[in-house]
């Protein structure tokens, strides 16, 4: 009885379940577990089974009918049982470093390293580091949907080892990864992309950040713990776990932080990626989360001509089924991302490339035939479904004309959908010639730049810190 | 001070919520607090950390109030025992059965694996248990009925195959009493799943009247060395595959004597529900008679089609019954009201609806039950027991002896 209520009200149409007063406690039970708590409910008194029809109609007039008129006619209370989980200043353990490690790792709320205990003492000297109090929401988190607070940032911090003044950083990174551009709900996708953060602003040198030999590499404590903080973020607060909410079929480790190098970006005028992202000036954390990369070793040449094939042909070996974010889901969604170490910038801004000369270069030269574009997102994917041609959908108006500048099925096609989509940054070894590619995610974790709020006394919190 | 690391048996629904803060208000609505004081207070965690001098009995004092036992002592579902119990699944743990009705809690086979270990099984037995939990998440078996109706029905386990020598489930002397670890914690783990990730506490959301002793344990293992076919290869598995076949047993009535007794005992007001839902009740017929039956060239066929033959209900009895005055007289199938022109109704619609299981021991006295099925669907499930790839070797490592057959 109560299942065909809950059909009729999760399709929009008002119930009135009438329930003999036994039973109550199994109708409010029942609609619990039909997920639909508080499913309204007229009661009966008595049995009727052990009521004459007359006693039944008066029953049912002085008590029932009212109840019914009331169930179909008011907006049933949908208060169900709360997901009750500990308060913020809640002391969930206490025991011994060993202890604490078990208790968190054994209730899937670490990664499997190690963690530094959440103390008080440990999550207020983070706390110093914001101005505002640690209640403040700074989103709410699909799937879990649970709230991101300044005081949760703290306590995942100081779980990851970051140290207190990264803090600015990570409620960036967190207000960047609640804002629906970026999608972190779909964080638990099968392809299982990472997030690369990367990060520019003097706060790369204040901090420590390592921008040169081994950027992508752990073992610097401000790339490497922040990085570690967002995948712990993800778990703990967004909710993303091992076979529940995670899909991911392979995934990979979370990603270090990259700083750009900012030194080398302003001697050769470059624009940084947040500027790029249209993040001006000063600090700032972009996220975006990529599906894979490689390294493009030894790149050749003392000229752009020489060198643009090479970085180019890597762009494109990198993309592949990623072509639907360029066409299909999400159009012009694809926002590749070349890193350059600081040499290969600077001889090819000593070439006369600016950065968005650089992007136009790519956008004309990393192309690849039509036919095999189309195989990617409508044969050897079901991405697009009915197979549509390049230029059926530029006929449509849902792509650039530059996908059909003709019908000849060899002709070359860009793998973006503008020259803009491309994404630069200059890291890595300074005196190496070597880059790297990354093939993105599109709006399943799309580029998405925040600026980083110093608290208003920044630069004597930075002074004590050091000082410790 | 000793400490045990313990994981929680509770049952959390996808959502999230934990389907203790539901029994909590139901228990505190019907005046039940007393007998769980401690319902839906506990740490929402996967596990928890017992430091006390005694933890067992800690562990022991903090389940019961909270409401996750069936009144006996646990053993604590600590870290170890429960991966040791994992050890005996064919599923890696965070593999999914299903929600257990009515509150629905997730049944994971990590979850499973704690309740077995509360309910004393061995890694050995929990192939059989998640069969068994498999079976009862049918939504033929409609445990959602089973949990919350105000009658007193159990799933009956009854298992077959090279499995129920092995680990030791008996089929033979007093299978169905106390003494045999396995079929006491078979059962028991399949009760502490209904319990803790269903909900079915007693009074609060299960409102049987009387309950009855098999809702601690119902579990056996059918005699297959008598020349019939067990019951598995009847439904058509190979003898050599392991099933546990489930059941909704109203009760267990001892019927001692032979198939006349049998018939008596099924041509009475015990089958009214099972005839009101063209149920399909259980008769576990002794090895003895089996045995008898067979050389006198009986089949199972002919035993079922003697039993729906002359266990008949006289239909003044069924139109004198509470339960023919409650329920509207098109409530009833169609072949009971035309047997009942006729003078007597059959216990079931068709013979094949009988589970006819041998078991008991060899007593030339012998000892039948019928076990009246209640609820609808039609419900007879059965479910091959998955082994872990390693089985085999698990064997052979050293184990006590499996009780004698009788």
């Amino acid at each position: 009885m109560l299942r065909a209520s809950a059909v009729a009200e999760r399709a929009g149409v008002p119930t009135a379940s009438l329930v003999c007063e036994g039973f109550l406690g199994q109708a409010a039970t029942t609609s619990t577990g039909l997920g639909l708590p508080g499913l309204p409910t007229a009661l009966v008194p008595g049995h009727v089974d052990v009521q004459t029809v007359e006693e039944l109609r008066r029953n049912v007039a002085a008590v029932t009918v009212d109840a019914v008129i009331r169930n179909l006619t008011e907006a049933p209370a949908r208060a169900g049982a709360a997901v009750v989980e500990p308060a913020a200043a809640d002391i969930v353990f206490a025991g011994s470093f060993d202890e604490v490690n078990r208790f968190f790792y054994e209730n899937d709320w670490s990664d499997g390293l190690p963690i530094v205990p959440p103390t008080p003492p440990r999550v207020a000297e983070f706390l110093r580091f914001s101005d505002r109090p640690g209640e403040t929401e700074l989103g709410v988190l699909l799937p879990d949907k649970r709230r991101a607070t300044v005081w949760n940032v703290a306590v995942n911090g100081v779980m990851a080892g970051c140290r207190p003044e990264y803090m600015p950083i990570l409620l960036a990174l967190v207000e960047a990864m609640a804002d629906p551009r970026y999608g972190v709900e779909h964080s638990g996708n099968t392809p299982g992309a990472e997030t690369l953060i990367i990060l520019n602003g003097p706060i790369i040198k204040e901090l420590g950040f390592n921008y040169e030999q081994g950027a992508l590499r752990d073992g610097i404590q401000a790339n490497t713990t922040i990085g570690r903080f967002w995948r712990l973020y993800l778990r703990n607060v967004a909710g993303f776990l091992h076979h529940r909410t995670d899909k991911g079929t392979f995934g990979n480790t979370w990603r270090v932080v990259l700083a750009e190098n900012e030194d080398v970006l302003r001697r050769i005028g470059w624009t940084t990626v947040a500027e790029d992202e249209d993040v001006a000036g000063g600090n700032a954390v972009t996220i975006s989360r990529y599906t894979g990369g490689g390294v493009i070793a030894s790149v050749f040449g003392n000229a752009p001509d020489r060198m643009l094939p090479y970085l180019s042909d890597a762009l494109v070996g990198k993309v592949g089924w990623e072509l639907l974010f360029t066409v299909g889901m999400g159009v012009g969604s694809q926002r590749p991302l070349l890193i350059l170490s600081p040499i290969l910038a600077e001889t090819l801004a000593k070439g006369g490339l600016d950065k968005a000369g650089l992007k136009q270069r790519l956008f004309e030269l990393a192309r690849i035939p039509a036919a095999k574009f189309e195989k990617y997102v409508g044969e050897w994917t079901n991405f697009v479904p009915g197979r549509p041609s390049l230029t059926g959908l530029v006929k449509a108006g849902h792509i650039p004309a530059v996908f059909a500048e003709s019908e000849d099925p060899e002709r070359l096609v860009p793998i973006v959908c503008r020259a803009e989509d491309f994404m630069v940054a200059v890291s890595g070894d300074p005196l190496r010639t070597n880059a790297y590619a990354f093939a993105h995610n599109g709006i399943l974790g799309y580029p998405t730049t925040k600026p980083i709020r110093l608290p208003a006394d920044w630069a004597r919190l930075l002074r004590e810190a050091r000082a410790r | 001070m000793e400490s045990l690391w313990v994981l929680l048996p509770a049952g959390q629904r996808v959502s999230g919520e934990w389907i203790d803060d539901t029994l909590r208000v139901r228990a505190e609505e019907k005046g039940l607090l007393a007998r769980t004081p401690l319902a839906g207070e506990f740490p929402r965690q996967r596990v928890e950390l017992i430091r006390d001098a005694d933890p067992g009995a800690e562990v022991n004092r903090l389940y019961r109030a909270r409401g996750w036992t069936d009144g006996l002592p646990i053993l604590p579902p600590t870290l170890g025992r429960v991966d040791e119990m994992l050890g005996g699944s064919p599923l890696e743990r965070h593999v999914v059965l299903g929600e257990v009705e009515p509150l629905g809690g997730v049944a994971s086979v990590e979850k499973v694996a704690v309740n077995a270990v509360m309910a004393g099984c061995e890694p050995a037995h929990f192939p059989v248990v998640l069969a068994a939990v498999r079976a009862v998440l049918d939504p033929a078996f409609n445990l959602r009925g089973v949990q919350t109706t105000d009658e007193n029905v159990a799933p009956l386990l009854i298992v077959n195959g090279p499995i129920a020598a092995r680990v030791g489930i008996n089929a033979g002397w007093g299978a169905l009493g106390p003494g045999w670890p396995a079929n006491a914690a078979i059962g028991r783990a399949v009760r502490l799943v209904m319990n803790n990730l269903g909900g079915g506490w007693p009074g609060a959301v299960s409102f049987a009247g009387l309950g009855q002793p098999a809702r601690y344990t119902l579990c056996l293992a059918e005699r297959e060395d008598t020349p019939w076919p067990p019951l598995h290869v009847e439904a058509g598995y190979r003898p050599e595959q392991d099933t546990v076949t489930v059941l909704r047993a109203e009760t267990v009535i001892n019927v001692t004597g032979g198939l006349d007794e049998l018939a008596s005992v099924m041509g009475s007001a015990a089958s009214l529900f099972g005839i009101l839902h063209s149920g399909k009740p259980g008769v576990i017929l002794s090895p003895f008679t089996a045995r008898r039956l067979a050389q006198e060239g009986w089949t199972r066929a002919d035993v079922r089609r003697e039993l729906h033959a002359r266990g008949r209900l006289d239909a003044e009895t069924w139109r004198r019954s509470w339960i023919h005055s409650a329920v509207r007289a098109t409530d009833w199938p169609e072949w009971a009201r035309a047997a009942a022109e006729g003078g007597g109704i059959p216990a079931v619609r068709e013979p094949d609806d009988i589970t006819l299981i041998v078991a008991g021991a060899d007593l030339p006295i012998p000892q039948h039950a019928y076990c009246p099925s209640w609820g609808h669907p039609p419900c007879r499930v059965t479910r091959e027991i998955v082994l872990p790839a390693d089985w085999a070797a698990r064997l052979d490592e050293p184990r006590e002896p499996g009780p004698p057959r009788g």
